[in-house]
């Protein structure tokens, strides 16, 4: 404390340096902040690192329609569906270009496609053995006269005409076999084409589907997208709306959101403030102890823009919030200096007060050291940007401060804590009731805190419109489950051995008869060497039968007039040369869109996706299957908010119970009496208590932010009771309850008004810091004297 | 020398060739506007028909014969009776269609089938005698007068893939279609004969409603 004398007697004389100094660095500081690189993604609060969520996320977002934009158009029920589709084309077409990439509202006219006339020369690669089984009957006499009959009458009938080559090269309709295929890369479970359009089964919704070069993260961007999407949206007819369902949506709903929020807090907060400052304030230099949080969060940016890069935004915003707790060390000092009483003048002041200032600084520096071994980079970030706010905060109000808050005004009348102490020895009764109703707040909170839930749903974080989430579960409804799938990757550093592992993927889906709902590019592209076995199978199988089933169909043929060259085409393909179905060869059939969401190629080689449905029962059944089979993954967004939910808790109780280590150590080696560590320790224990028992009451979940934002409660609450305990031990008069009272109403009004949001973060922080902070200020300056009473 | 008179074979072609088809056009103007002032009377339509297939998958000629029904604007029942009993009816835009080999019986969307899509619309334009729709799809030329025997040429091109020509010949009294020769590429033809067609009759209830099978 010497040190702090020290300083003060030096700086003094050197006020105008001290100020001229501080300028300097703070116009340092601006320039450096003007330069920061600001990364806007939630990755920043996930497990990094070789983490089983960090590997998850980064695997879900290569789902398909995870990044696409799509387009749902729905019709009045007296619309035509032919008038959908042409206003949906109508739509696609008045889309920028620039921000809307690849307008897709359909696959296009299939007819046209070479795909129908080629597909069937790939049969005989494609049909795997219960193909080959199914095949082997058609080929029976009765079948082959049922397919011929029927042959005929559809050769009468005017489509006959269309019909006639694909019945000469197919009279078996074996092709069929090989169409059905197609319907596993159909990512749209209820889906039918109309017109080369995706058309809903009741015909009165369709589609576009595409992509954006607009970031999802980037709000500005956002807003451009939805206004071009309004503006096309215009020349829509009556009777048929269009919603746009992307994160885009979401993104510009959070920014708005946050935008009318924070105009509300500031102006609630702000309005808060003034009063606090004229009631309680009331001077000038007071501006200096508000001026103190932003000069350390200034700082605090600059060094962790310096360690880390790019910085995430959600761990600048948190640190804005956290560095609240610096307010505490200048009020501190502020009413120490200028409302404490000590015979031995400003300088024991200063350094009687200096040393709670300090151990509350290490205690806080401590619990947020202990964030540096967090698994989520984001609070690895946040450690170093909290702990440098708090040692520029520090030096300030110990170094600086003292120097421009002015002279001494002690007013020992008004006290609140000579007019505190005088109820408590005037009504001993009043001390036991403070006492009772403690306690049964306490018992209450801790009750209800059993039923606390953490919730690690990344969407809950987002504020989620009514009418979008009104939109995407009208998507779901008219389309199935398109958007949220469990995704299983099938990984290989060469394309034939990701092929085979997707085949083992589909194989096992079938062993388990869960076929229904899977989208895989299994059946139409199987390795090579399982289309060399169909092959080879398909040809065995013709080598036993071709002479009889050519007499037989030639013999029926001749029953129902057929000429006998009629199916030359048939037993001509049965003799063509092999052809392998190849990845080019779909983008020639134009599936390039189903190829490109279900092929993918990275550094390591290339990966398959299959998508599920995801129910809990089956990820976890395919969980246990794909466990021990190596380069195949399964990733669902339910087990990964469950896993992040264990992750998140696994996180905070290792940052609690290390931070509880951590600041018990210091309070040990500070007051080196247990009593005194127990008091120092209430309001901290108080106000974590309430805030958990307040949520569990409320039926509210423990989210991320609730988290980060409990630090500042553990950091404030702390602070709280060290600074009561050393003045309940120290002769000095430090004016510690009013500097509590007012620190604790500066937090409530700050950030407990942003309880005020609509916004689900803001609101979580500000919800958070309410409870925490009206159990802790009160335990300080009510609990404490009443546990202990001050010292004579 | 020989340029010269090249230019004037070509010269003498062309003149040839425009006389003949501006006979044609002024030909075909009133004539199509005689077909659709008369079609334009017909409420409804009924009529037995033979269906002549020459087709080279078949080894002979396949004589088919069915019943064709017509209701304005938009119902159509086209049903063969031998040698199998099938055909489908037409309702709007939705439709059925049967089979008594396969005892199936299915509805479809003229939307969602565009086979069935293209076939219901050149038989309502038959019947119909819509002959505004036929100009838009068809080539149109007079290849006689008595009767009226129309020739057209697809202008689409995916189904010009399928058809040459087709030759569309008028009753007498110039009401209803008589005949018509479908020429497919490759020469595969269909020959349809309307027999007794009778206009403007009463027809039964179930008519447009799929038989029992």
């Amino acid at each position: 404390m010497g040190l702090i004398t020290l300083c003060y007697r030096r700086f003094q004389r050197r006020r105008g340096w001290l100020l001229l100094l501080l300028l300097i660095l703070l116009a340092l500081a601006s320039w450096k902040i003007s330069q920061l690189q600001i990364e806007e993604s939630i990755s920043a609060m996930l497990p990094d690192g070789k983490s089983l969520v960090a590997h998850d996320f980064q695997l879900l977002q290569q789902a398909p329609f995870a990044r696409q934009l799509v387009i749902h158009l729905r019709a009045d029920p007296e619309i035509d569906s032919h008038d959908l589709l042409v206003a949906t084309d109508q739509l696609r077409l008045a889309l920028p270009a620039e921000l809307f990439k690849g307008p897709l509202s359909g696959p296009g006219e299939m007819t046209t496609s070479p795909l129908f006339n080629q597909l069937g020369q790939y049969l005989p690669v494609l049909v795997n053995a219960e193909d080959l089984q199914q095949i082997a009957a058609q080929l029976e006499p009765e079948e082959i006269d049922q397919h011929l009959a029927a042959d005929l009458a559809q050769l009468l009938q005017p489509q006959g005409m269309v019909l006639k080559e694909t019945i000469r090269r197919d009279p078996l309709q074996l092709e069929g076999l090989v169409l059905q295929k197609l319907s596993s890369l159909n990512p749209i479970p209820e889906v039918r084409l109309q017109d080369g359009h995706f058309l809903s089964r009741d015909g009165h919704s369709s589609l576009i589907l595409a992509d954006t070069p607009i970031s999802m993260t980037d709000a500005v961007g956002s807003k451009a997208l939805l206004d071009a999407f309004a503006v096309a949206c215009q020349q829509l007819p009556d009777g048929i709306q269009a919603n746009l369902i992307s994160g885009h949506a979401y993104t510009l709903a959070n920014a708005q959101t946050i935008q009318k929020d924070m105009k509300l807090v500031l102006l609630v907060s702000g309005m808060g403030i003034l009063l606090l400052f004229f009631l309680f304030l009331r001077s000038i230099r007071a501006l200096f102890v508000y001026l103190l949080p932003l000069f350390s969060m200034a700082m605090a940016l600059v060094v962790t823009a310096a360690w880390f890069k790019p910085l995430s935004g959600i761990t600048v915003g948190f640190g804005a919030v956290l560095l609240g707790i610096t307010i505490d060390f200048g009020l501190h000092v502020y009413f120490a200096l200028r409302y404490g009483r000590c015979q031995q003048g400003r300088e024991q002041l200063l350094c009687a007060v200096s040393r709670p200032v300090l151990f509350g600084a290490l205690t806080t520096l401590a619990a947020f050291a202990v964030l540096l071994s967090s698994a989520l980079p984001g609070q690895r970030q946040l450690a170093i940007f909290a702990m440098a706010g708090i040692v520029t905060a520090l030096l300030l109000a110990l170094l600086v401060l003292p120097h421009f808050i002015g002279p001494n005004k002690e007013n020992g009348a008004s006290s609140l804590r000579q007019l505190r102490r005088h109820v408590y020895d005037r009504i001993p009764s009043l001390r036991i009731a403070v006492l009772l109703i403690w306690l049964g707040v306490v018992g209450f909170a801790a009750v209800q805190a059993q039923d606390l839930k953490i919730n690690a749903e990344l969407r809950q974080l987002s504020y989620l419109p009514p009418a979008l989430q009104q939109a995407e579960q009208a998507l779901g409804e008219t389309w199935g489950n398109m958007r949220s799938r469990a995704l299983v990757f099938a990984s290989a550093p060469d394309l034939e051995g990701a092929l085979e592992l997707n085949e083992d993927i589909w194989r096992k889906l079938q062993g388990h008869g869960m076929l229904k709902d899977i989208v895989s590019l299994a059946p139409l592209l199987p390795s090579q060497q399982t289309q060399q076995q169909n092959l080879h199978a398909w040809r065995t199988l013709w080598q036993e039968r071709q002479a009889t089933v050519r007499d037989l169909l030639q013999l029926t043929g001749q029953k129902y007039g057929f000429a006998d060259n009629a199916f030359d085409p048939f037993w001509e393909r049965l003799n063509e040369p092999e052809r392998l179905v190849t990845p080019e060869l779909l983008e020639r059939w134009g599936l390039e869109k189903a190829l490109n969401n279900l092929l993918l190629k990275n550094d390591q080689g290339y990966q398959l996706l299959t998508l599920i449905p995801d129910q809990a029962d089956l990820i976890q059944q395919l969980g246990e299957d794909f466990a021990d089979l190596p380069g195949i993954t399964l990733v669902s967004q339910r087990r990964f908010s469950q896993q992040l939910s264990y992750e998140i808790g696994a996180d905070f109780s290792r940052f609690i119970t290390l931070a509880g280590v951590a600041v018990l150590v210091l309070l040990v080696l500070l007051f080196r009496r247990i009593p005194e560590v127990l008091l120092a320790l209430l309001p901290v224990l108080t106000g974590v208590l309430v805030m958990f028992g307040g949520m569990g009451w409320l039926g509210l979940e423990m989210n991320l932010f609730n988290v980060v934002a409990s630090i500042l409660i553990i950091g404030l609450g702390v602070d709280y009771g060290i600074f009561m305990v050393c003045h309940g031990q120290q002769e000095e008069h430090l004016a510690s309850s009013r500097a509590i009272l007012i620190s604790g109403l500066t937090t409530l009004i700050g950030f407990g008004a942003l309880v005020l949001a609509k916004h689900p973060a803001l609101h979580s922080i500000g919800l958070t810091v309410l409870l925490g902070i009206s159990a802790a200020v009160p335990t300080a300056v009510l609990v404490i004297p009443a546990f202990r009473p001050k010292r004579h | 020398m020989l340029k010269k008179i090249f230019i004037k074979y070509l010269l003498l072609l062309s003149l040839v060739f425009l006389a003949t088809t501006s006979v044609n056009a002024e030909e075909l103007a009133p004539l199509l506007a005689e077909l659709q002032q008369a079609a334009a009377e017909t409420e409804t339509l009924s009529s037995p028909f033979v269906q002549e297939k020459y087709l080279q998958i078949f080894s002979e000629k396949l004589i088919s014969n069915g019943q064709f029904a017509y209701q304005k604007p938009d119902r159509l029942r086209w049903e063969l009776l031998t040698p199998v009993a099938s055909g489908f009816i037409l309702r709007g835009d939705q439709g059925e269609r049967w089979n008594s080999l396969s005892q199936k019986q299915e509805k479809f969307s003229v939307k969602s089938d565009p086979i069935m899509g293209m076939i219901a619309q050149q038989l309502l334009a038959w019947a119909r005698v819509d002959l505004d729709w036929l100009q838009s799809r068809y080539r149109m030329e007079v290849s006689s007068v008595t009767p009226i025997v129309l020739t057209l040429y697809p202008l689409d091109q995916g189904e010009a893939t399928f058809i040459d020509h087709l030759n569309i010949q008028f009753s007498t009294d110039r009401r209803h279609v008589s005949e018509v020769l479908m020429v497919e590429q490759g020469g595969d033809s269909t020959l349809l004969r309307f027999i007794d067609a009778q206009v403007n009759i009463e027809l039964a209830a179930d008519t447009f409603q799929v038989p029992e099978l």
